[in-house]
């Protein structure tokens, strides 16, 4: 399973879009890290984000593609409509993609 | 001080606002953790809006700052200095709350405007916000701040001119506000760019010759090559570097970047194109010279007022044209001064209507 996560918008949004994708691949991840993630994904799954807020201003969104299967599954989230479990998610990619 | 308490109260919202007034910090500020911890037990929109309603009330634009504690669940935050208290030991607290308290007093003092709604709302920054947050951002009610990732970017809170930007955004709300998209999302930004390079060289005593218009050049760690976000005095040139490429904004219309209006193409570029009417608002203020906040500062500040949710450039800029005749004459040096501003980024005006860009 390959998982990436892209980043738009933000107050350094000309910075942010110029960035590649961060990517964790559970193939190079030991066993127990990976399940964590498939947890961690499967929350995402199960609790659907948020409108976010017409009214903020530079706020950023976030992208999650997970490839596992025929079929990739987008994640999407943004910071005014952030739920726990993507929260979660995010906070784990961002510590372990590359 | 933390006012953190995890409390049931059935005491009824619109007298904890009236409490929120009062001269008693003590008071006001149990007032203030007990309407958040209610938000945090109940978990629900609508009482996180009701909340927000309270806070907005009048307040003499009095400031709360919140530590988010690394969370992005803002509800959760815990109220760490009021308005009226001494310094804390939390550095970004006190940055946040000096900056917040820079720009009220800017607003007050140059434009005579009583903070963000020119209600005196309260001003709340939430610091601290999730773990390594590259960004800050005003949520419609509130104005927040991450730490950066201690890499590329530092603590936001360590540059005032990002502060007034955020702070900005809300005074735009609550006067033309313009819809964060295309032309008018653009300009929306190069005024919250305009307000932080204001106050900026307002609290530096700057004149416009003497300041560097650079917009976030705290923002980065040492380790990047990067003069800033942005450059209101040579847009396309605050950075160039291996690591995130080359600024791409615009300092003239012939170099107008069309980007599709989705997260992905930053809402057609609002974050891009705002290169052109910043450039435009350094030109008239080094055009007429002395302090940015004076007759330049006052020709926008007005024109912003003028403005409606759907505003582009051009429309914008031939209200500066308007506004400018009206508090400074016909064919007045700082007309002039705005006429030659706008044709600098390939903007004529005139004070008859235009068609909006297609």
């Amino acid at each position: 399973m390959r998982v990436s996560l892209t980043t738009h918008g933000g107050l350094a949004a000309a910075i942010t879009r110029q960035l590649p994708p961060r990517v964790a691949d559970t193939d190079q991840l030991s066993p127990e890290v990976a399940a964590e993630l498939r947890g961690l994904i499967d929350a995402v799954r199960g609790d659907p984000p948020g409108r976010p807020d017409p009214a903020a201003r530079d706020a950023m969104t976030y992208t999650i593609v997970v490839e596992h299967g025929p079929e990739p599954t987008t994640l999407t989230a943004s910071d005014t409509a952030m739920t726990k479990s993507f929260a979660d998610l995010l906070d784990w990619v961002e510590r372990n993609a590359a | 001080m933390s006012a953190h308490r995890t409390l049931s109260c059935i005491t009824p919202p619109f007298i904890l606002t009236r409490l929120l007034d009062s001269d008693n910090h003590a008071i006001r500020d149990a007032a203030l953790s007990t309407l958040l911890t209610s938000a945090q037990l109940r978990g629900e929109r609508g009482v996180r809006s009701l909340i927000a309603g309270a806070l907005v009330t009048p307040g003499d634009g009095r400031r709360s700052i919140f530590d988010c504690r690394h969370s992005t669940f803002l509800p959760s935050a815990t109220l760490v200095r009021s308005e009226g208290e001494a310094d804390v030991a939390d550095v970004s607290v006190n940055q946040a709350f000096n900056g917040l308290g820079t720009t009220r007093d800017f607003f007050r003092t140059v434009f005579q405007r009583d903070s963000i709604d020119g209600r005196g709302m309260r001003l709340l920054g939430y610091v601290h916000r999730g773990r390594h947050y590259n960004n800050a951002f005003w949520d419609g009610q509130e104005m927040v701040f991450g730490d950066g990732d201690g890499e590329v970017f530092s603590d936001f809170t360590g540059s005032l001119g990002v502060i007034a930007h955020e702070l900005a955004h809300g005074v735009t709300e609550h006067t033309a506000g313009l819809e964060y998209h295309n032309q008018s999302g653009a300009l929306n930004e190069s005024l919250s760019d305009v307000a932080g390079a204001m106050v900026t060289q307002w609290f530096l005593q700057q004149t416009a010759d003497q300041a560097d218009w650079l917009i976030g050049a705290e923002v980065f760690t040492p380790n990047i090559d990067a003069d800033a976000l942005r450059s209101m005095k040579a847009p396309g040139t605050a950075f160039d570097n291996k690591l995130f490429g080359k600024d791409p904004q615009p300092d003239h219309m012939d170099r107008f970047v069309e980007l599709p209006d989705t997260d992905q193409g930053d809402n057609g570029g609002v974050h891009i194109n705002s290169g052109i009417p910043n450039k435009a608002f350094y030109l008239l203020a080094t055009g007429i010279g002395g302090y940015s906040w004076d007759a330049p500062g006052r020709i926008w500040y007005e024109s912003m007022k003028a403005s409606t949710a759907t505003t582009e450039f051009q429309g914008f800029a031939d209200i500066t044209l308007r506004k400018a005749e009206e508090l400074y004459g016909t064919e007045s040096r700082e007309q002039q001064a705005v006429k030659e501003a706008w044709s600098g980024v390939g903007i004529q005006v005139s004070t008859t209507p235009t068609l909006r860009r297609q």
